[in-house]
């Protein structure tokens, strides 16, 4: 209880980063619900990856001394957002362009993607003779250390991206349920596609930067599944899935702190402990169910 | 070409396919307004191929669609696919579903109002789908997920229904049920219909007109006429030969 009392108190000393979860937590399985339903979940996994490679690679170019050093935790977050958002977006625009073309599942370009931009974020930053400087933290995602920038940034995009998801959720649900009946009814599919894309891209650039791309692909993906288990409607669906988010970001936090565990491990092992338990628990439900005398 | 007065859709030379690949060529087919027309082929003929092209889901490979204008604005079109095609993983009610329908006057962003709300309840009971409003469309039956998808094709206020392959899949008293439903929709309402199927005797039944496509060719004209004993076995022996 103490432990808690002092996680909330306005003077706390890591209260950014706790702000920062609970909004990361909220907003991110609202983005990640799209990616269940729309069954890109590896999508899910690999954007993270190529996100943190857009980091690595903009970091790179500074310490190939392409880009001017940056000093400042502002400007350097902001040159971290511009590689990991560059690097996002344009594999989201070109992975569904390919699978628009050819019709087929993307899976192997998918699988190609994490791998290659894995390997490349680590060689890039090995290499880079400024790597030491805190780099490594930012690109697996210190959520520890956050300043009132980034907080602002953050809360700022992630409040824009839940306030699209929102006003164009009936466009969306459209789009992705029955896209020839949205194409029919005169529609512009592809630009409401992109949209969510986008949105889906902004979402990942700014989460990996706060939390890195394990913890950013746990959001996405946990909470939606769990709650896809329990969820009548969509709208139950969304207020399950950012509500197990947010509560699990809370939890993570208090027991990472509580017990000296690094934040982001610890959140998405409680993930998975949730995803497990609500797993058995709808198994119990449904026997019950089947056993009970009509 | 000028079409006669009563011509809703004439297609002039069109052809049709994937990727390049035209699965039909050559169509030169006028649809009546008003008019009930089957859709005839077997597996993999070109019928839904036609469709998607028709909705403008596809993009012809040549030739040229003419809509004729009906109040001096395109027809609406009201579409029903094949019931398989939508994905269960969506939590979404039949309302829901058919609510899809009125999206289409609707504008981005805003909310739906009531009277559309109404209508999209209106047309579940038109359908005889009203008490599955509230159940879930991925638990329904095939005929049941039919009668809802007719009733969101219906909730776009078409003019012309395109239906592809209404009756696939279901049993034979459901599907019975649901052919009435057309043919009643069609008689009250007037709708222009093209229906999808591979069933002949469904087409000879309840269509007025009849498209056939074989071989990538359609071959036009009433239903009874083209679809009479001597005329099928003419065609088949036509192409045995």
């Amino acid at each position: 209880m103490q432990t808690l009392r002092e996680i909330f108190d306005p003077h706390f000393l890591l209260r950014n980063s706790v702000y920062v979860s609970l909004v990361f937590g909220l907003t991110c399985p609202l983005v990640g619900l799209w990616l269940v339903v729309r069954r890109l979940v590896f999508l899910g996994v690999a954007l993270p990856q190529v996100s943190s490679c857009g980091v690595a690679f903009a970091f790179a170019l500074q310490g190939w001394g392409l880009l001017p050093h940056a000093h400042q935790s502002a400007t350097e977050h902001t040159l971290a957002f511009l590689g990991s958002t560059v690097f996002t977006l344009t594999a989201i625009l070109l992975l569904s362009l390919q699978a628009r073309r050819r019709r087929a599942s993307v899976d192997a370009s998918v699988g190609a993607a994490y791998a290659l931009a894995g390997a490349w974020s680590i060689l890039l930053l090995v290499k880079n003779p400024i790597g030491e400087h805190g780099l490594l933290d930012l690109l697996k995602g210190e959520i520890i250390a956050i300043s009132n920038f980034e907080l602002a940034v953050t809360a700022g995009v992630f409040a824009a991206v839940a306030a699209a998801l929102l006003v164009f959720q009936k466009e969306f649900l459209l789009v992705s349920f029955d896209r020839e009946m949205a194409v029919s009814l005169k529609k512009n599919a592809l630009g409401w596609d992109t949209l969510l894309l986008l949105l889906i891209g902004l979402t990942i650039s700014m989460s990996v930067l706060s939390a890195g791309p394990l913890v950013t692909f746990g959001f996405l993906l946990l909470p939606p599944l769990t709650a896809h288990l329990f969820a009548r409607n969509m709208r139950q669906f969304a207020l399950l899935a950012a509500g197990l988010g947010g509560l699990t970001a809370l939890a993570g936090f208090y027991l990472a702190y509580r017990w000296d565990l690094p934040v982001g491990a610890t959140d998405v092992a409680l993930l998975g402990v949730m995803y497990g338990l609500a797993f058995v628990l709808r198994r119990l439900v449904r026997l019950v169910r089947a056993v009970r005398p009509v | 070409m000028n079409a006669p007065a009563n011509t809703l859709l004439s297609l002039e030379g069109l052809a049709v396919g994937y990727d390049a690949q035209p699965v039909l060529r050559d169509l030169n087919l006028r649809l009546a307004s008003g008019s009930f027309t089957g859709l005839l082929g077997a597996n993999g003929s070109g019928k839904t191929t036609l469709i998607k092209t028709i909705l403008g889901i596809l993009p012809p490979l040549a030739g040229r669609m003419v809509f004729t204008p009906i109040d001096g604005r395109q027809p609406v079109l009201g579409y029903s696919p094949q019931h398989e095609s939508l994905d269960p993983i969506y939590l979404l009610c039949s309302f829901e579903v058919v609510l899809m329908g009125v999206c289409g006057r609707v504008k981005p962003g805003r909310f739906i109002a009531k009277s559309e709300r109404d209508w999209a309840h209106e047309c579940l009971r038109r359908t005889g789908a009203d008490q599955l409003s509230r159940k879930q469309f991925s638990e329904l039956s095939g005929g049941q997920k039919q009668r809802v998808l007719i009733a969101r094709a219906l909730a776009t206020k078409p003019d012309f229904l395109l239906l592809d392959e209404p009756v696939a899949g279901i049993d034979v008293s459901i599907k019975q049920s649901i052919l009435d439903l057309l043919r009643r929709l069609h008689a009250e309402q007037r709708h222009t219909i093209l229906m999808a199927s591979h069933d002949l005797a469904v087409v000879r039944q309840y269509a007025q007109q009849a498209i056939w496509l074989r071989q990538g060719k359609a071959l036009a004209g009433p239903a009874a006429q083209l679809l009479a004993p001597e005329n099928i076995a003419a065609v088949l022996d036509l192409e045995m030969h």
